[in-house]
C-alpha cells in the first residue's frame, strides 16, 4: 500500500504539467503565479486570509460530523440559509445587535437545515450524503426565490438584498499596513481551539468520536448513538449557518444568488485533510484559500483556475487512500 | 402541446440515461455521487472530439470518457477501497476544474453542426428502451442476478462462488456507457459544450433513482416527472396561477423534496440496497 | 467397503492450536451420519476441510474411492458436494427462486418458466412448498433453512454436509428437517449432520463419530451406544472433584429476570421466558452451546437489544426500562464477546480506551486526568504489556487486549459483570488470574454471570452453573449441580 502513495503523487504532478503542455503553456510561470498571487506582499495575504476564513468554520463543521462518522456534504447548504436569515435579520435590525443577532439567526437556521439529514439518518438509515444533496439543491433555490422577491433589495439590479448599513458591517480587528485580520478569522480560530478542547476533554465529544470510530462498541459503551448522530448534525450545521452569516457581516454586506460557490465541497476537502488533528483545519484550509486566491491570479495569465481544482481533487483523493482505507475490509 | 411534449422529453431523456447509469452502478453496492463529473466529462469529450471524428466518433469517444473516468471510481473504490462518496466528490471536482481548464484554453469551443451530431431520435428511442431493457436483464440474466446479489450483500454472494469486485466492474462499464449517452445527448441538444453545463443533473438523476427505489423503470418514470414539473415551469414562467405569482424556484424544488420524503420513509418503505458502499 | 466420503489421518494446526490431529472420518453413501463434539473439538475445521474451504496440513479425502484435492469450494462443488453452513446464506432482496439459483443459473439468459418448474418439482419432492416470486426476507427461520435443502438440491449435491442444521428452529419445524433428510438418504444422498444435540441423533441418524479437542474418540451405530455414553465420551468422561463452592442462599437479591424473551436477528425467539435470580456474592456460569440464546439474553440486559417481554432488575432499579448508560452508572461492567467490535476501538489509545464504557462516572470527570490515573491500574491488574499509554490498542497482541477490557471492567466500582468468554485469547495462568479478580469483586458485594462455551471452565470457578439450551434456562438438581456429566447432559439435551 505505501509503495502506491507515491504513485498516487507522481501521477497527479504529471497531469498538472501534461495539461499545462496540453495547452502549450509555459509550466513554471503559473505555478509561481499561484504561489506569488496568494502569498506575494501583505495585500495578497489579506486576500488569502478572506479566502480562508469562510473555509476554517466550515472546515470545523464538516469535521466535527465526520468525527460522529457522518459525510455532512449540507455544509454549503446550511451556509446560505444562515448566510440569508443572517444577512435578513442584520439589515432589519442594524447595528451591533443586528450582527449578533444575525449570527444568531445564521446559527439556527444553518442548525434547523441539517437537522432533516440527522433524523433521517439516525431513524431512517437514509444515507446523509443523499439528503444533504437534496437540501443543499433546496436552499439555494429558495433562497434565490427569496431575494429575488419578497427580500430583494430595491437598489438591486440581479437577485440580492440590500446593502447592510456601512456602520453595522464588521470591520477588520486590525491592520498592520495591508494586512488585515478581520474578526471573522479570529472567530473561525476560536471554533477550531474550541472544537479541539471539547472533542479532547469534554465526555459529550468522546462519546462523538467513540460513535464515529466504531457504533458498535459506543452502543456497548452506554451512548445513544442515534441521538449523538442528531446532534452531530445540529452542530455542525450550527457552525455552517455561523460562518455564512460571518462572511455576510464581515466581508459581502450582502445575500445574493450564488453566494456560496463551492464552498461546501472545498469544506470537505479542509476536513479531510485535517486528519486526526483539528489545529491541522487552520493549515488545510489556508492550503485550499491559497490555492483559491492563486487560481484567481491565474486567470490573469489566461490559465483557468480548474487547474487548481484538478490538483485539489487529487489531494483529497490521495489522502483518503492514506488515512480513510477501511482496515477491517481486508480479507482475501 | 407539442411543444410541451417536446421539452418534457428534451428535460428528462438525459436525466433518464444517467439515472440508468447510477442504476448500474448503485444496484451493484457501489455508491455513486459522482455521476455529474462522469456526464459533464462526456459532454466535453464529446464536444471536442465530434467536429474531427464525425457524430459517431463524438459519441464513441464520449462512452469511452465515461468508461474510463467510471474505472477511476472502481479502482479507488474497490481496489484502494476509498470511501465511495470521496471519491465520487473528487471525480466531480476533477471533472469541473478539467474541463473548465481545458476549455477555456481552447478545446471543446466549436458548435456542433448537424453532421457532427446524432439525431435526437436516436437517444431518445435508447432512452426509451434502456429501462425495460434494464428491467429484463436484472430478472432474466445472470449478470442481472449476480448483479443484484453483490448490491444486496456482497459476502454471501461470496460464499455462493460469485466475484463481487468482478460483477461491479462490468456495472460501472454499464454505467460509463450511458453517462456516455447522456453527455453526448446533452451536448446534441446544446451543439454547444459550456462550462458546468450538466448544472446539477447528476444530482437530480440520483434523486430520481432513489424515488424510483433503486429500480429501472419507476426510476425512468421520475425522471420523466421532474422532466415534466421542468417543463411547466418553462411554460408558466412569467404566468401567474391561481391568481399568484409562483416562482420558477418552487418548481425546480419538487424532485429534491419529493426525494427527501421519499428518504424520510413517507413515500413507502426504503428500498436502498443492503450492500450499498459494502465489500 | 468402499465410503462415501473417507477422510484419512487429516490434521490440522492453527498457530499453536492443533486443531485436528491425525482424524479419520468415513461415511457410508445413503446415510445419515452425525459428527458431534463441543465448541473446539474440531467439527468445523473437519467440514471446512471436506468443502474445500481450508486445505488440511497432511492426510487424504477420497470421495466414491477415488483421491481428490480441493483448492476452493468451487472444486469441492463440482465433485457434487454442498454444504449449509451454520451462518444465514439467504438473501433477503432476492426472491425465493433467485436465492435458489444464484451461483449456479446454468446459462447466461435465465428460463424462468423452466427454472420454476425445476424448483417446484424439488420442493414437491420434499414436500414444501414456496411462494417462488416471493422475496426471502418474508421467510422464517424454518423457511430459509428448507431453501437452503433444495439450493443442495438444485445443484444437485450428493454429499450434503449441515452445519448445526437446527440451530434456530423450534422442536417441530427439527423434526420435520430431518424427515426430509431422510428421504434424500433414502433416495442414495450421503447427509453428514454437525450437531451437538444427542437426542437429533439417536433420533435420526445412523451412525455417529464424535470428536474432542481435534480427536476422534469414537466411530458408533448408533444402535450400539447410549445417550448418556455418548454424552460422556462428548465432555469428556472423567468427574473431578470441584472447591466447594460458596453458599450464598443467605444474602439478598441483586439481579432479578423475570420471564424475559429477547428475538434472534433472524426473527427467531432467541430468549425464551427465562427467569434468573442472582445473589449478592454469587459468580454464575452460564454453560451451553454456543448459539443457544446466551449473546441476546446479554445484550438484552446490556441494553443494545430491546426484549419483546419480560422485565429484569437490579437491586430494585428496572433496568429494562433505563437507559444503558444509568445501568453502567448503577455498577453494569461488561467484558464483551467480540472484543473487535464491541470492546475496543482500534486506533484510539489505551488512555482514551480506558474510559469507554466508564466515560460517566465521576472518576472521569475529568477526562484526561481520570485517563492517565485509570489506564496504568486497569493495565496493571491483569499485566497487560504494551509500549506507551499514548500507543493505539490495536498495537496489542490478542491477549493483552483481552487483559485490559478485563481490567477495565473491573476496576471501577463494578456491581454486575457481565463476562462473555472472558478467557478467551489468554492463557491458563491469566484466566485463572481473571476469574479469581472476578470472585474477588463479588465476595466484596457485587455480583457476576459468566458465559462460556468450556464446561470445565464454568465448573473450575463459578459458585453455581445454570444451563442454557434453546433459549431456556436448566437448573441441574442440587446433588448433580456440579456433576460434569449431568450438566453435559442438559447442554446437549440428553439430560
Amino acid at each position: 500500500m505505501k509503495a502506491k502513495i507515491p504513485i498516487l503523487f507522481a501521477v497527479s504532478i504529471a497531469i498538472i504539467v501534461l495539461s499545462l503542455v496540453l495547452v502549450k503553456a509555459n509550466i513554471v510561470q503559473p505555478i509561481a503565479t499561484i504561489f506569488t498571487g496568494s502569498l506575494g506582499d501583505a495585500r495578497r495575504i489579506s486576500g488569502t486570509i478572506k479566502e480562508m476564513t469562510p473555509l476554517l468554520i466550515l472546515g470545523s463543521a464538516v469535521y466535527l460530523a465526520l468525527k460522529a462518522g457522518l459525510f455532512n456534504i449540507g455544509a454549503e447548504g446550511q451556509y446560505t440559509v444562515g448566510a440569508c436569515f443572517g444577512s435578513l435579520s442584520m439589515i432589519a435590525i442594524g447595528g451591533g445587535i443586528g450582527v449578533a443577532v444575525g449570527c444568531f439567526v445564521g446559527i439556527i437556521t444553518g442548525a434547523l437545515w441539517a437537522l432533516p439529514a440527522g433524523l433521517i439518518k439516525a431513524y431512517r438509515n437514509g444515507h446523509e450524503v443523499i439528503t444533504t444533496i437534496m437540501l443543499n439543491a433546496i436552499a439555494l433555490l429558495m433562497t434565490k426565490a427569496l431575494v429575488a422577491g419578497p427580500f430583494k433589495g430595491p437598489d438591486q439590479f440581479t437577485p440580492s438584498t440590500s446593502m447592510m448599513p456601512v456602520q453595522s458591517r464588521l470591520v477588520p480587528l486590525f491592520t498592520i499596513g495591508n494586512l488585515e485580520i478581520p474578526q471573522s478569522f479570529v472567530v473561525g480560530i476560536v471554533i477550531v481551539l474550541l472544537l479541539a478542547y471539547w472533542l479532547k476533554r469534554n465526555v459529550s465529544g468522546f462519546e462523538l468520536k467513540a460513535t464515529g470510530a466504531n457504533p458498535t462498541a459506543a452502543k456497548f459503551a452506554g451512548v445513544n448513538t442515534k441521538q449523538v448522530t442528531v446532534k452531530a448534525m445540529l452542530m455542525s450545521g450550527g457552525l455552517s449557518g455561523l460562518a455564512g452569516a460571518l462572511q455576510v457581516a464581515q466581508f459581502e454586506h450582502r445575500f445574493y444568488d450564488g453566494f456560496a460557490t463551492g464552498y461546501g465541497f472545498d469544506a470537505l476537502g479542509v476536513a479531510l485533510l485535517s486528519g486526526s488533528n483539528p489545529a491541522y483545519l487552520i493549515l488545510s484550509s489556508f492550503f485550499f484559500g491559497a490555492m483559491n486566491k492563486g487560481g484567481t491570479a491565474l486567470v490573469i495569465l489566461g490559465v483557468d483556475k480548474g487547474i487548481t481544482t484538478v490538483v485539489l481533487s487529487i489531494v483529497i483523493v490521495m489522502f483518503a487512500a492514506i488515512r480513510y482505507r477501511k482496515k477491517e475490509d481486508i480479507r482475501e | 402541446m407539442n411543444s410541451f411534449l417536446l421539452q418534457v422529453v428534451t428535460m428528462s431523456a438525459p436525466l433518464l440515461l444517467l439515472a440508468m447509469a447510477g442504476y448500474a452502478s448503485e444496484r451493484s453496492g457501489v455508491i455513486n455521487i459522482g455521476l455529474e463529473g462522469k456526464m459533464l466529462t462526456a459532454c466535453f469529450v464529446c464536444a471536442a472530439f465530434a467536429p474531427q471524428f464525425g457524430a459517431i466518433g463524438g459519441v464513441v469517444m464520449a462512452i469511452l470518457a465515461g468508461i474510463v473516468i467510471s474505472m477511476l471510481h472502481w479502482t479507488l473504490t474497490q481496489v484502494y477501497r476509498i470511501d465511495h462518496i470521496v471519491s465520487g466528490m473528487a471525480i466531480n471536482l476533477l471533472a469541473s476544474g478539467g474541463t473548465g481548464f481545458l476549455e477555456a484554453s481552447g478545446f471543446a469551443k466549436n458548435t456542433l453542426t448537424e453532421a457532427q451530431r446524432l439525431p435526437l431520435w436516436f437517444y431518445y428511442a435508447v432512452a426509451l428502451l434502456a429501462p425495460f431493457l434494464l428491467f429484463w436483464a436484472a430478472n432474466h440474466t445472470r449478470f442481472g442476478l449476480q448483479h443484484k446479489s453483490v448490491g444486496s450483500d456482497p459476502s454471501k454472494a461470496r460464499l455462493l462462488g460469485i466475484n463481487p469486485q468482478r460483477i461491479r466492474l462490468l456495472a460501472l462499464t454499464l454505467t460509463g456507457v450511458f453517462s456516455g449517452l447522456a453527455g453526448s445527448l446533452l451536448v446534441s441538444e446544446t451543439s454547444t459544450f459550456t462550462k458546468d453545463m450538466t448544472a446539477g443533473r447528476g444530482y437530480i438523476a440520483l434523486a430520481a433513482l432513489i424515488l424510483g427505489g433503486w429500480r429501472p423503470i419507476p426510476a425512468a418514470l421520475s425522471c420523466l416527472l421532474f422532466g415534466l414539473a421542468t417543463a411547466v415551469q418553462i411554460q408558466l414562467s412569467g404566468k401567474p396561477m391561481f391568481g399568484m405569482q409562483i416562482p420558477s424556484e418552487i418548481w425546480k424544488m419538487l424532485p429534491y423534496i419529493v426525494t427527501l420524503l421519499a428518504l424520510a420513509g413517507l413515500l413507502g418503505r426504503n428500498r436502498t440496497p443492503a450492500g450499498l458502499g459494502k465489500h | 467397503m468402499s465410503f462415501a466420503v473417507s477422510m484419512q489421518n487429516i490434521s490440522k494446526r492453527f498457530g499453536m492450536v492443533q486443531a485436528l490431529d491425525n482424524v479419520s472420518f468415513e461415511v457410508q453413501a445413503g446415510t445419515i451420519h452425525a459428527l458431534v463434539g463441543e465448541n473446539g473439538a474440531g467439527k468445523t475445521t473437519l467440514i471446512r476441510a471436506l468443502y474445500g474451504a481450508m486445505m488440511p496440513d497432511d492426510g487424504s479425502i477420497l470421495i466414491g474411492g477415488k483421491t481428490v484435492k480441493f483448492r476452493n469450494s468451487a472444486d469441492a462443488i463440482g465433485h457434487r458436494i454442498g454444504m449449509v453452513s451454520q451462518h444465514y446464506g439467504i438473501i433477503g432482496e432476492l426472491t425465493n427462486l433467485e436465492n435458489l439459483v444464484l451461483g449456479s443459473e446454468g446459462s447466461a439468459i435465465l428460463n424462468k418458466v423452466a427454472m420454476q418448474a425445476r424448483a417446484t418439482e424439488l420442493a414437491t419432492s420434499m414436500g414444501f412448498e414456496f411462494d417462488w416470486d416471493a422475496e426471502s426476507s418474508t421467510l422464517g427461520p424454518a423457511g430459509g433453512q428448507k431453501l437452503e435443502i433444495l439450493k443442495l438440491l438444485w445443484r444437485d449435491s450428493q454429499i450434503m454436509i449441515l452445519d448445526e442444521p437446527t440451530a434456530m428452529l423450534s422442536p417441530q419445524d427439527s423434526e420435520a428437517l430431518f424427515v426430509s433428510l431422510k428421504q434424500l438418504a433414502e433416495k442414495g444422498a450421503t447427509v453428514i449432520v454437525v450437531t451437538h444435540r444427542v437426542a437429533e441423533v439417536f433420533q435420526h441418524c445412523k451412525r455417529v463419530t464424535v470428536l474432542r479437542g481435534g480427536i476422534k474418540i469414537a466411530d458408533h451405530n448408533v444402535d450400539d451406544v447410549t445417550p448418556n455414553q455418548l454424552a460422556e465420551e462428548i465432555v469428556g468422561g472423567a468427574v473431578m472433584e470441584r472447591p466447594q463452592p460458596v453458599s450464598s442462599s443467605k444474602s439478598s437479591v441483586r439481579l432479578k429476570i423475570d420471564q424475559l424473551s429477547v428475538r434472534g436477528e433472524k426473527g427467531d425467539m432467541a430468549v425464551r421466558n427465562l427467569n434468573l435470580e442472582v445473589k449478592m456474592g454469587q459468580l454464575v456460569g452460564i454453560a451451553g452451546v454456543d448459539g443457544n440464546g446466551q449473546r441476546e439474553l446479554f445484550h438484552a440486559l446490556i441494553g443494545v437489544t430491546r426484549p419483546i417481554s419480560g422485565t429484569f432488575s437490579f437491586d430494585g432499579s428496572q433496568w429494562d426500562s433505563e437507559s444503558s448508560r444509568t445501568r453502567i452508572t448503577e455498577g453494569l461492567r461488561i467484558i464483551p464477546e467480540d472484543r473487535h467490535e464491541e470492546g475496543i476501538i482500534e486506533d484510539w489509545s489505551l488512555l482514551d480506551s480506558a474510559a469507554l464504557g466508564l466515560q460517566r462516572l465521576p472518576a472521569f470527570k475529568n477526562l484526561s486526568k481520570g485517563t492517565k490515573k485509570q489506564a496504568p491500574s486497569m493495565a496493571e491488574m491483569f499485566d497487560t504489556k504494551f509500549g506507551r499509554l499514548s500507543d493505539e490498542i490495536a498495537s496489542l497482541s490478542g491477549g493483552n487486549q483481552q487483559r485490559f477490557v478485563a481490567g477495565r471492567a473491573l476496576s471501577l466500582d463494578a456491581q454486575l459483570i457481565l463476562a462473555f468468554q472472558p478467557a478467551r485469547g489468554l492463557d491458563l495462568n491469566s484466566t485463572t488470574k481473571v476469574y479469581n479478580e472476578i470472585r474477588r469483586v463479588c465476595q466484596a458485594g457485587a455480583c457476576a454471570i459468566v458465559v462460556s462455551f468450556d464446561l470445565d471452565e464454568l465448573l473450575d470457578f463459578c459458585d453455581r452453573i445454570v444451563v442454557m439450551a434453546h433459549g431456556e434456562l436448566y437448573e441441574p438438581q442440587t446433588e448433580v449441580a456440579r456433576d460434569r456429566a449431568a450438566i453435559g447432559r442438559l447442554m446437549v439435551g440428553a439430560g
